[in-house]
């Protein structure tokens, strides 16, 4: 009975109850509502788009964009917006109500087709998808152009290629070459000392055999020490190295090292807690050494080195931060660890049959040490110092050695004229690096080369690079560069990163690259005031940390592939990578 | 016919858009619904991935995207209303549109999909702030959700067509039922966007009041 009348009546109560339920919630106009768009050529011929959105609603200034049909970007220059920051949305501009942007005469021809597309959000908590529109330039009007569908740009096999990086063997033997050249650091010294301290208490009975089992162990020990920072950099994953380099674990590190300095020195002694170094050696003392000891032992000295070999090992570290996965940076921080005890074995081996015992060369090497020490010490400073401060405080180590073995020297007078003189030498070029503060030098490395006048180094391009510090400086710098049309490096810098410094003046400067920096566009993209703008930087490339160095094809606007450095580079590497991006 | 049928059919109506005609108000989308929408298949799709109590009494369809912020921000009270409420049963609709990263964010959740960790990787990606994140930060994030990259590399390989197909699937289903951005949730025969907890709480209840009048 009475069915339509009945239906009718049921789905208006039911509406009715609906609106009463979802009154808070959002409706959705269709985004061509929402957002409308103006043209118009200026006096100037300049083309003039206005957006308009209905209150409520918001466009991401960002997301204006004007392009030809094939994907050439046409540089548009866009007001500044509202500044909104929220968790959920990082930093961005946007534009309520309405904005207008302008493409230059010259950039906007009186006839052809040109795309122009825009993004915007409800502030109820709605993102419409990106809005796409053509435009004739002659007659101003404008058309829904297909939207190309995102899921037609990425296709599903782009993915997989990029999910697992390099085979893990490889990663493993290139950690291990690494460790190898870490090894030839300074870094490795004070090893050296806690290991023959080790094997000295093992007497006159140590054989090749026992040396190689303490050593080895001591060595593993080391590698495991890493495998745990390893683990500790994919787990804390992307802000390692910026916790790293903040200047209060620089000036810890610092006052590390200068502790270690004065106990070289002898002021007081650096040594396991007794009861630890009893159970250490008590056990066997016939046999010098437990291999507990040593594995001990050698956790610890990694931890203590750990300071000194942070700019590479923080390389090192962001590469395994970057993988994010677990197993594979502890393995790769293990043969990093492996790597740089491997010298160390052989020397436990081979080196403990012709170690002296001890006597006065151990009081010297360890004095020596301590210098190397502070060195370490102003060395991390530096970073955080101003330049002539640390040029000054180097001046003042060098002097300070050089008397110190200097006038060793002289209270021995069986000692021959050689280290003598090499003592004076030093102290005069700690003289000279005072002076050089004082008329505000810098950098004492690059003064070695004015001393000797041949200047293998070109001076870093500075014409044309520019600096950027926020994603609105950046897309301004992007556009700029990419109407010049040559290929785009962005460089991914900080004061506080030394391995930037050393790739500014071991790769950069190099003849070879120098040359062809001038045919390239530089930006560089300055994170040493670390905050949200740079962090979105960061993001936009997924850029984990400096030193990333990577290009972008001036004609797509994209990122070349494969031409991306992370961490330390050679200038080969380089090379290569400025070849990709066809510089 | 009786009440009871009406209401049941009005019920089914409603999910599938046909609601817009009789009360467009409610969904605030043009009342013309020109094509065929199959209800059944934006509920039951048995590849979309699940969540909460598979023998709910209320269905919510989740239509999301990685880089949505509004998405990002309710994501926590939806976990929570399906939660605590236990009567929910939450198919999550990957529709990725506002980014071509999203595309990618999709790609690899509906992949661990065949190792049952799409939650983990679902939440992995919401869980990272922002809009305008980068492959590389989604992979990163992937990557340390504990999730079996080998296994997730082979299928993204071998199952990359039935991965296509399900996107493009949820993509013809949000634009047959005239969404228009993100996110969009589907409760019980009401349609809305971004809502807090208590936004879920009071329409999962309407969703079901209704259910308990039939």
């Amino acid at each position: 009975m009475h069915r339509p009348f009945l239906a009718a009546f049921a789905s208006l109560v039911l509406c009715l109850m609906a609106l009463a339920g979802v009154a808070s919630a959002a409706t959705s106009r269709p985004a061509d509502e929402v957002f409308r768009l103006g043209v118009e050529r200026a006096a100037d011929r300049s083309l003039v788009l206005t957006w308009t959105a209905l209150p409520g609603h918001y466009l991401y200034r960002e997301s204006l964009k004007a392009q030809w049909p094939d994907g050439t970007p046409l540089p548009l220059v866009t007001q500044a917006g509202e500044r909104k920051d929220d968790p959920n949305f990082g930093l961005t501009e946007i534009y309520h109500g309405q904005t207008q942007a302008r493409i230059r005469a010259s950039g906007a021809p009186a006839t052809g087709t040109i795309i122009v597309s825009y993004q915007g959000c409800a502030e109820q908590g709605l993102c419409y998808p990106p809005i796409v529109k053509s435009l004739d330039l002659a007659t101003g009007a404008l058309a829904k152009a297909q939207p190309i569908s995102v899921l037609e740009r990425s296709p599903a096999a782009a993915a997989p290629a990029s999910l697992l990086s390099g085979s893990l063997a490889l990663t493993l033997a290139s950690f291990l070459g690494f460790g190898l050249l870490l090894s030839l650091t300074p870094c490795i010294f004070p090893m050296i000392p806690i290991l023959s301290g080790m094997l000295a208490q093992a007497g006159e009975h140590l054989s090749a055999r026992r040396g190689l089992a303490l050593s080895g162990v001591y060595v593993l020990a080391m590698a495991l020490a890493y495998a745990a920072l390893g683990v500790a950099a994919a787990l804390s994953g992307r802000n390692l190295q910026t916790v790293l380099q903040t200047p209060l674990a620089l000036g810890l590190m610092s006052v590390v090292f200068a502790a270690l300095a004065l106990s070289m020195f002898g002021l007081f002694d650096l040594q396991l807690p007794r009861s630890w170094s009893t159970r250490l050696t008590g056990g066997n003392p016939g046999r010098g050494g437990s291999l507990g000891g040593a594995a001990m032992l050698g956790f610890t000295a990694a931890l203590i080195v750990g300071p000194c070999v942070t700019p590479p090992l923080a390389a090192a570290l962001i590469y395994v931060a970057q993988t994010g996965d677990m197993a594979r940076g502890a393995a790769a921080l293990f043969a990093l660890g492996l790597g740089m005890g491997l010298p160390l074995v052989l020397f436990g081996t081979f080196g403990a049959r012709i170690l002296p015992r001890s006597g006065p060369w151990l009081v010297k090497a360890k004095q020596g040490f301590g210098f190397v020490f502070i060195g370490l010490a102003i060395w991390m400073l530096a970073r955080v110092l101003p330049a002539d401060v640390t040029l000054a405080l180097w001046g003042l180590l060098a002097i300070a050695g050089g008397v110190w073995f200097g006038a060793y020297a002289l209270i021995r007078d069986h000692l021959r004229l050689l280290p003598r003189l090499m003592a004076v030498a030093l102290a005069l070029y700690g003289l000279v690096l005072v002076g050089a503060a004082a008329t505000g030098r810098q950098d004492p490395l690059r003064l070695a080369t004015l001393l000797d006048g041949a200047g293998a180094m070109e001076p870093a391009p500075t014409a044309g690079v520019r600096v950027v510090s926020t994603t609105a400086a950046f897309d301004a710098a992007l556009a700029e560069a990419r109407a010049v049309n040559r290929p785009i490096l962005v460089d991914f810098t900080a004061d506080w990163c030394t391995v930037c410094k050393e790739i500014d003046r071991s790769v950069m400067r190099a003849p070879a690259i120098r040359a062809r920096l001038d045919t390239i566009t530089i930006i560089r993209a300055d994170l040493t005031v670390y905050g949200s703008e740079g962090q979105a930087l960061m993001d936009r490339f997924g850029v984990v940390g400096p030193p990333t160095l990577l290009f972008i094809d001036a004609g797509s606007g994209r990122e070349v592939d494969e031409a991306r450095t992370t961490g330390a580079t050679t200038v080969d590497a380089f090379s290569a990578m400025l070849a990709k991006a066809g510089a | 016919m009786n009440r009871r049928t009406v209401i049941t059919r009005f019920a089914r109506l409603s999910a599938s858009g046909i609601l817009a005609t009789i009360c467009p108000a409610l969904v605030g989308i043009p009342s013309a619904l020109g094509q065929e929408v199959d209800s059944d298949a934006i509920l039951n799709d048995p590849e979309a991935p699940t969540a909460g109590n598979p023998k709910g009494d209320v269905t919510i369809v989740a239509f999301l995207d990685y880089n949505c912020p509004f998405c990002k921000k309710s994501a926590p009270d939806l976990d929570r209303i399906v939660k605590t409420d236990g009567k929910i049963r939450l198919v999550y609709k990957d529709w990725p549109i506002l980014t071509e990263a999203s595309v990618y964010g999709a790609q690899l959740a509906v992949a661990a999909h065949y190792q049952g960790q799409y939650d983990a990787v679902h939440h992995a990606l919401m869980g990272i702030p922002g809009m305008r994140i980068s492959k590389e930060r989604m992979l990163e994030a992937v990557k340390a959700s504990g999730v079996d990259m080998v296994r997730l590399q082979a299928d993204l390989g071998a199952r990359a067509d039935a991965i296509t197909a399900l996107l493009r699937r949820n993509l013809a289903q949000a634009d047959s039922i005239g969404l228009q951005g993100t996110p969009a949730y589907l409760v019980g025969p009401f349609r809305t966007s971004t809502l807090d907890y208590a936004g879920f709480k009071q329409i999962v209840a309407d969703a079901r009041a209704k259910q308990a009048a039939q």
